[in-house]
């Protein structure tokens, strides 16, 4: 049986006349009085009221151009000296060496940018308004928010989306402005905005720009320097403790999509201009934290940041001086871990003394971690074989603390001295 | 292909063993058959593969292939859609692997494999990353061969999407997890070549219907993206393969269902467990026989494997078997128990021990019924029927590789499907009977599927998805405030991602979460299909989740959500439900026999007044609970038999029996229409009326069948005015999943069928292998519920009216 055939079992009315059965009307009922039929518990949906949206109107509402239709832009300069919260704007897009982060990160290095190189591009900072969280194709990106140095102060843009079938335009004037030299700064726009973009670009069938520029996300090395210490670390969060901005009024990120789709349905404008606030906080925000975090990564306990982080991302990225200082400027405050990375940090810069300080003020609260490397010191580079064993036999059991016992008793039963032990020691106190 | 394992001695004792199981037990063998060995129908390689691959196959021992695998390359070579149904074992593997291989040597081309279980994906995963080395070692480029799946972890997804050659997965994520994602997988689509799709049988139903969607919206993506790739699709034996990979594709297939590979003489018998109590039609356990065959193939040093139909029947037969032959824990076992809810490694491990022929006997259930390599077995013994031939087929041909003689015994169970098959041997040795039956444009199905489309890319005027009228719907979309339409176009405009909230195995309407919330915490523990949720959880029912009881404290309706903690009990809740239909439409109707039948659309409610609480092993009723639900209504499709009433009067003036009669007959008639509609017991529902919802028949406490009014208060029957009762066959889903209206295209089929399951039971008077459970003493009653069904079947196939004629025949 075809399609066509199964269609008209089911819409036309009886074949042959039941006096049983109801009948329905000629044409048959609804789709939506069908569904209502058969759905069971769902709400059949009012026809949502539509007003006529006015982009003009909305244009004069907003301070912005029409680009063209379905696209607006609202563009601002910034003086260098306006205040955002604690912060001096003036004093961010100058900042060009980041020692806490490889700028441009590894991932994003092209043949212009070897890795040595701190960033020639100047900043870009984007954030984006979204129709949603859920991701996916179904998710837009209504609007781009993009903050660049611009002399001495800022250039504020700002491009909303105005129609659905104008999205080609405007990823077209967004692509514009994504064009190099320019170095991305987001937070959380690494996993959050920059994929949103490139699938409406890929949706629109053009090439993804972000993909040629660096890119530098705040929320990574917030998160390390912040995490322990905050209840999270999303931007408000940060903006207010770091900057000491207090939004008020603001309209919270997660109103956007409907202040979006009450434009699109019934011509709101009031929340959308709220959504045009709240993303220019954002961006201020975002450029605002860029030099506060620098001074972070410089001074973390000023700033009550996890020093043992702070340092760590040093070292990784080679900075194993700074990373030092750090640690020994707040080892007051270090817990056990961030002792032995600091003690890690004296035994490879050869300081013996001052990482046995650590081990023996560790040991004596009874880590265990502490014990084990001061009975690897005695024997191999202290010499001091009973001392040594002392340490061994408090450790707790196992193959391991059996070997270093039989070891040490068979040293101690030859007799052996320091001297001719010295010699294994480099690659014994790899592990400590 | 040359078996060098073949030994004479095992081929004989496959032999001796059919012909001791004949000897002993000849009343209990109700049918058998043999296939005579077919030799091999090889054909060449395609002159013209990419380079390397004729070297790799040939260095795997593959100079050639069964026709069947070259006819497939041809046609997928020219960009045909195929699907390939031939029994088990036949090297439908290669039938996709050689194509598709082909094409991405060739140029760059990829493919989507669906699977639907995580472990058979990654058993073809394994075998293409066998088949990549030999490629290379052909000095060819390799193949890189991904899973894509629930457990791909997300580090590793970016590489399955930009640098596979071919993604195994399975429909769910296609649905959940690609699709909604598609541009991420932009480079992968613009390659798309092949889609192949495996186990094709096991796309039927809801399932099938959604996934038929699901590939409309892949082929949209697909156009997007600028392609139109090649179905492949493999199949176990069914009626209608072609027909239902068209169905499911929207394309025009082509089935390829002769095997060229050889195999070996199969020897299969129907095997009846004796009567016990011939009064009430008692027989001995299926489980009995079963373990008595596996011993005795055991005893001969034959390899054997046991099917068994649940989880827990696997453990217990895997247990006798131990008794008898795992005595010593100094010996490695010989007897292994398989299936699913093992963890991984566990399962690989078995696998790898059968493969090696370290295990006598396996027991297990449909896990390894689809296509996971475990070698040569002897014996097959199904403990009960799998509940489709094509499923039976596929346990079966577990046995029997590598042109060794095999044997099959298929053990019935008291259930009434297995009694019928038994009785009609016809259904195994004849051609396929069933006929896959999908829904696509299922209203609620398609509504969600629309949603989920429109999420993935706009829907431009004038565009069309099923058979719907789709500006309707994207009109009913736009209403609900998730669609937006400007210029030609509709666009999405909703925070929600729709696919979701869109479960491929139920209909709309959004499952039930069951949430435990024992010391605090709230986990999700369960979910459960709207329709069954009302009969399930219900505040004080006992929810079980292997076998830990918990109890449903709080019911969260317009949420979906049933609260529960765990819980001692030791009772089970069994939910009390009454079931009125009323017809709104006839689409169409004739006579049947002495009464009529007809289909359309009919309105049904189920009422939930209350639970009864049963304890375990004594199954006492220790209680009732009252169910405060509100009825639950659903407009459906169903066929429905009705009886002139004077030829009902005459055959069967007591009205009490008439009830009792169509009762029975309802429940045959279920059973069989199940079978040939391969459908599960549960998709369909019965029901008796008199089809406008005045009254309706149940079997009261008694085991009598009642009367009862719209508001369950009983109803004399013999007060009645018109008196019609109406046996009702219907879709067990709102807006049905097209099951009804084939029914009526068969319905003398059915009726038949379903008089030769009761005039055929080796009962006295009713069991629950014909008309159902009756009561004791029932049996010797003048007019017995048996007779009374066969009275009303009689009537409705027109003709014979009474056992009498009927055992005659």
């Amino acid at each position: 049986m075809g399609f066509e055939e199964r269609l008209r079992r089911i819409r036309a009315p009886a074949a042959v006349p039941d006096a049983n059965a109801a009948v329905s009307p000629p044409d048959g009922p609804s789709l939506t009085e069908r569904l209502r039929r058969i759905s069971t518990g769902r709400v059949t949906p009012a026809p949502v009221a539509t007003g006529t949206p006015d982009e003009s109107a909305l244009a004069v509402a907003l301070g912005a151009a029409l680009l063209c239709p379905g696209v607006l832009c609202l563009e601002r300069r910034l003086d260098p000296r306006l205040r955002h919260g604690r912060v001096l704007l003036g004093s961010s897009h100058r900042l060009v060496h980041l020692p806490w982060t490889p700028v441009p990160p590894v991932g994003w290095i092209s043949a212009a940018h070897p890795p040595t190189a701190q960033p020639l591009s100047p900043w870009l900072c984007l954030d984006t308004e979204t129709s949603g969280l859920a991701g996916g194709t179904g998710t837009w990106a209504f609007l781009t928010g993009l903050l660049r140095p611009d002399g001495a102060g800022w250039c504020l843009r700002q491009y909303l989306l105005t129609r659905l079938d104008a999205e080609s335009a405007y990823l077209e004037r967004v692509a514009a402005e994504l064009a190099p030299p320019a170095c991305l700064l987001t937070y959380n726009g690494r996993t959050f905005d920059a994929p949103l973009l490139a699938t409406r670009f890929r949706l629109a069938a053009r090439p993804d720009p972000l993909t040629a520029l660096p890119h530098l996300d705040l929320l990574a090395p917030t998160r390390r320097a912040f995490a322990r210490a905050w209840p999270d670390c999303r931007l408000a969060t940060a903006e207010s403790r770091l900057l000491g901005v207090h939004r008020d009024g603001d309209l919270p990120g997660s109103a956007a999509p409907a202040a979006w789709l009450g434009w699109l349905r019934r011509g709101e404008t009031g929340p959308l201009a709220a959504c045009l606030r709240h993303n220019r906080a954002d961006l201020l925000s975002l450029a605002g934290l860029l030099p506060v975090l620098d001074a972070v990564y410089r001074d973390p306990a000023a700033f009550g940041a996890d020093c043992r982080a702070v340092a760590a991302a040093h070292l990784a990225h080679g900075d194993q001086p700074l990373a030092l200082r750090i640690l020994t400027a707040n080892r007051r405050g270090l817990d056990a871990p961030g002792l032995h990375d600091l003690a890690r940090l004296h035994r490879r810069a050869g300081d013996w003394g001052s990482a046995l300080g650590i081990w023996q003020d560790l040991a004596a609260r009874g880590d265990l971690q502490a014990r084990a490397a001061l009975a690897r010191f005695y024997e191999h580079r202290g010499g001091d074989l009973a001392r040594a064993m002392e340490f061994t036999v408090t450790l707790p059991p196992g193959p391991e603390r059996e070997r270093r016992r039989d070891r040490l008793r068979a040293k101690l039963q030859r007799g052996g001295g320091g001297q001719q032990i010295e010699l294994s020691i480099d690659i014994r106190h790899d592990g400590v | 292909m040359p078996d060098s394992g073949r030994s004479p001695s095992a081929d004989q004792a496959v032999i001796r063993l059919k012909d001791r199981l004949l000897k002993g037990y000849r009343a209990r063998i109700c049918g058998e058959l043999v296939r005579p060995a077919t030799a091999a129908s090889l054909l060449d390689l395609p002159p013209d593969l990419a380079p390397g691959l004729r070297e790799a196959l040939t260095a795997r021992g593959l100079p050639q292939l069964y026709a069947h695998q070259r006819e497939a390359f041809d046609l997928a070579r020219a960009g045909r859609h195929l699907v390939v149904a031939t029994p088990t074992a036949s090297g439908k593997t290669l039938c996709y692997n050689l194509p598709v291989l082909d094409a991405v040597l060739r140029g760059g081309k990829k493919a989507l494999y669906l699977f639907p279980t995580k472990a058979l994906a990654q058993d073809q995963v394994a075998e293409l990353i066998e088949l990549g080395r030999a490629l290379k070692d052909a000095g060819a480029d390799g193949v890189r061969a991904y899973t894509f799946d629930g457990d791909t972890p997300g580090d590793a997804r970016k590489a399955v999407r930009t640098r596979g050659d071919i993604v195994v997965s399975n429909p769910d994520m296609l649905h959940q997890a690609i699709l909604p994602h598609h541009t991420k997988w932009a480079q992968f689509f613009e390659g798309l070549a092949f889609v192949v799709v495996d186990e094709l049988h096991s796309y039927r139903g809801v399932f099938g219907s959604h996934v038929a969607n699901v590939f409309r919206r892949l082929k949209r993506v697909c156009r997007f993206y600028g392609v139109s790739p090649t179905f492949i699709f493999t199949s176990a034996t069914i009626g209608n393969p072609a027909e239902l990979a068209g169905r499911l594709c929207g394309e025009t297939v082509t089935a390829l269902i002769e095997s060229g590979a050889p195999q070996g003489e199969r020897h299969l018998l129907l095997w009846n467990p004796p009567v016990i109590n011939p009064d009430l039609g008692i027989r001995a356990s299926a489980r009995s026989q079963t373990t008595r065959i596996a011993r005795m193939a055991a005893k001969v040093g034959l390899k054997a494997i046991v099917f068994a139909r649940s989880r827990l029947m696997v453990e217990v037969i895997t247990k006798y078997l131990k008794d008898v032959f795992d005595k010593d824990p100094r010996h490695p076992p010989r007897v292994l128990a398989y299936r699913g809810g093992y963890l991984p490694s566990e399962r690989r491990a078995a696998e790898q021990a059968m493969r090696a022929g370290r295990v006598d006997l396996v027991v297990s259930t449909s896990a390894l019924e689809l296509g996971m390599d475990i070698g040569a077995l002897d014996v097959a013994i199904l403990n009960g029927y799998p509940g489709t031939v094509a499923a039976t087929w596929q346990r079966l041909g577990r046995a029997g590789r590598r042109l060794r003689p095999s044997l099959g015994v298929l053990v019935a169970t008291s259930d009434p499907l297995d009694q019928y098959l038994v009785r009609h041997p016809e259904f195994f040795f004849g051609a396929s009977p069933e006929q896959a039956r999908i829904h696509p444009d299922q209203l609620l199905i398609l509504l969600e599927q629309v949603r989920c489309a429109a999420f993935e890319l706009p829907f431009r005027d004038g565009e069309t998805f099923g058979a719907e009228d789709l500006g309707e719907m994207l009109s009913y979309l736009r209403d609900e405030g998730v669609l937006q339409r400007q210029g030609d176009q509709w666009f999405w405009v909703a925070d929600s991602y729709p696919a979701n909230a869109v479960s491929l195995r139920s209909v709309a309407e959004g499952n039930f979460v069951v949430i435990d919330t024992t010391g605090g915490a709230q986990t999700i523990i369960a979910e459960v299909d709207w329709s069954s949720a009302p009969g399930t959880l219900y505040v004080g029912a006992i929810y079980m989740i292997q076998a830990q009881p918990y109890q449903v404290e709080r019911l969260d309706w317009p949420g979906r959500k049933a609260f529960v903690t765990r819980t001692q009990a030791d009772y089970y809740t069994d939910a009390i439900d009454y079931t009125r239909l009323k017809i709104l439409d006839r689409f169409e109707g004739r006579a049947s026999g002495q009464g009529a039948t007809a289909n359309g659309e009919v309105h049904l409610v189920r009422r939930y007044p209350g639970y009864k609480k049963i304890r375990y092993y004594s199954h006492d009723n220790i209680g009732y609970g009252n169910i405060d639900l509100p009825d639950q209504e659903m407009h459906t499709t169903a066929v429905w038999w009705q009886a002139e009433p004077s030829a009902l009067e005459s055959a069967l003036p007591d009205r009490a029996q008439a009830i009792e009669g169509f009762l029975g007959a309802a429940y045959a008639l279920h059973h069989v229409a199940a079978l040939r509609s391969m459908a599960e017991i549960h998709d369909l529902g019965r029901a008796v009326g008199d089809g406008q919802g005045t009254w309706f028949a149940v079997t009261g406490n008694t085991g009598r069948g009642q009367l009862r009014g719209p508001d369950n208060a009983p109803v004399d029957g013999e007060g009645v005015d018109r008196f019609e009762p109406t046996l009702f066959l219907y879709d067990n889903y709102p807006g049905g999943v097209g099951l009804s209206a084939p029914l009526y295209d068969a319905a003398e089929v059915l009726v038949r069928d379903a008089r030769d399951l009761v005039a055929g039971c080796g009962c006295t008077g009713g069991c629950p292998a014909c008309v159902g459970p009756i009561m004791p003493g029932d049996e010797v009653r003048v007019i017995t519920p048996r007779e009374a069904a066969l009275r009303v079947l009689g009537l409705l196939e027109g003709g014979a009216p009474g056992l009498d004629q009927c055992a005659a025949g």
